[in-house]
């Protein structure tokens, strides 16, 4: 039987990237694929071949309170989640006096807390048998970025998170990877540096390249660490 | 005397396309226009500032104002005209009854207090900053059509002052004549009979224009303030 894979913020970006990147591996047999837009989701599907099982599941990670049953229909269609990819991010630069209260909430929200709260609902339909989770952080969480406060700090949480539950999770046989990509050619990024040229930069399928292989049954040694992606030009 | 301030933050409609307009972008974390502002702000002389911007992004310069805790009773945001120049005219209008007007724009954020000082102080009515040209300009478009002396060239700078009155009628010269100026001291040259003084300005008072002036402005910014000009701030 085929693994299963849960993506988040698989409408766009490096999530739609890793969506279809992932369709490739033979051992997958079966997607979950989640985000807001509908509309795009379907995009994503219609990039994927016919051979891959997938099912769109349109949800806004904001509503946490929903996330136990979304992760409950997600086992109850496929059976069980190998890989969690936790790639859905939220950004809104502002400098720290133009940042409202609604800004913070919602950036850590769908970049930290719902990621959370879906590793720990994932993770008990990953009991018992080998897995992963691999969560999408930044390298503006682990430098300085001013004007993007909430994101910044809230990739910095995922470095975070990911540390502690990759050692927590360590007895259980589910490894937890995170990666911090660089400046990416994502609709994200447009938001970040609305000036920059995404054609000179790292493209979303280059860091689905690493995800996918950060998932294969042959890497055994790179999870509990924060590993940078970053293009060199 | 009544000094008045000009700070034009962008027109209307040729921004279309543009994810983000230039005044809002971020330099150092903090939007270009209020890098402006700050230098202002110590200004006391200055007993007003117009802020000209699109009618579609008023709201959210108001809005930068009050957070950014510049008073509205100094900073009044109005809407701008279609091109740069009606944009002045449109701040003119608001600063009925000034002697002196200043003119800047939100895109030079890297503008030091003291360069508007030495713009107050200087005690030609009329001035401007001005820097020398340090490349070749020749005339032409597909063939060289012309030489040009570049020292007999200057670049020009924003800050500019003028007395209020003649640039109203420079600019009403203008309009009549329908001639279209890219920055008031050409302008003002053409329309008024008066002198503009050149004061020495600074490369570090780069117009953001197009995306590599903010990487450079960005690690100016970064020297002036005394970051780490190792830290990737754009990755």
């Amino acid at each position: 039987m085929g693994k299963v894979a849960v993506i988040t913020g698989a409408s766009q970006g490096i999530g739609r990237a890793t969506a279809i990147r992932l369709s490739q591996e033979p051992d997958i047999s079966g997607m979950a694929l989640i985000a807001r837009s509908a509309e795009r989701l379907a995009e994503t599907r219609e990039a994927i071949g016919p051979d891959t099982d997938v099912e769109l599941y349109p949800y806004d990670l904001a509503d946490l309170e929903g996330i136990p049953q979304l992760v409950r229909s997600i086992r109850a269609r496929f059976g069980t989640i190998d890989a969690l990819c936790n790639i859905a991010g939220y950004a809104e630069p502002k400098a720290l006096l133009d940042t409202t209260t609604e800004n913070v909430v919602r950036t850590y929200t769908i970049n930290v807390m719902a990621m959370i709260v879906l590793i720990r609902e994932a993770v008990r339909a990953m009991q018992h048998h080998p897995a992963k989770i691999l969560n999408v952080a930044s390298t503006a969480g682990i430098t300085s970025r001013p004007g993007w406060l909430a994101y910044a700090s809230s990739k910095a949480a995922v470095v975070s998170l990911s540390s502690t539950l990759a050692d927590e999770l360590a007895g259980s046989g589910i490894k937890v990877y995170t990666i911090s990509p660089g400046r990416c050619a994502t609709d994200l990024r447009r938001v970040l540096a609305p000036e920059e040229d995404l054609s000179t930069i790292m493209q979303p399928e280059e860091v689905a390249e690493v995800i996918a292989r950060l998932l294969d049954d042959s890497e055994s040694i790179l999870d509990g660490q924060n590993i940078i992606v970053r293009k060199q030009v | 005397m009544k000094i008045g301030m000009i700070v034009l933050a962008g027109g209307i409609g040729k921004r279309l396309g543009r994810p983000v307009p230039k005044q809002f972008l971020l330099l150092g974390g903090n939007p270009l226009i209020v890098h402006v502002l700050e230098k202002v702000l110590a200004l006391t002389e200055i007993e007003e500032i117009v802020i000209t911007c699109p009618a579609s992004h008023l709201d959210e310069t108001r809005s930068l104002i009050a957070n950014h805790g510049f008073g509205e009773e100094r900073f009044r945001c109005i809407e701008g005209g279609v091109t740069r120049q009606e944009s002045v005219y449109r701040g003119l209008e608001a600063l009925e009854g000034f002697d002196s007007v200043v003119i800047h724009e939100a895109v030079r954020p890297l503008v030091t207090a003291e360069e508007f000082r030495a713009l107050l102080d200087a005690p030609d009515p009329n001035a401007m900053f001005g820097i020398p040209i340090p490349f070749t300009v020749l005339k032409g478009h597909e063939y060289v059509e012309d030489l040009l002396e570049r020292g007999e060239l200057v670049n020009v700078q924003l800050p500019q002052k003028f007395d209020a009155r003649q640039l109203r009628g420079a600019h009403d010269a203008a309009r009549r004549a329908g001639a279209t100026f890219t920055e008031d001291a050409s302008l003002f040259h053409r329309y008024a009979d008066a002198p503009v003084r050149i004061l020495r300005g600074s490369d570090r008072n780069l117009k953001i224009t197009v995306p590599t002036d903010l990487i450079i402005a960005e690690a100016i910014y970064a020297d002036l303030v005394g970051r780490r000009v190792d830290q990737p701030v754009r990755d």
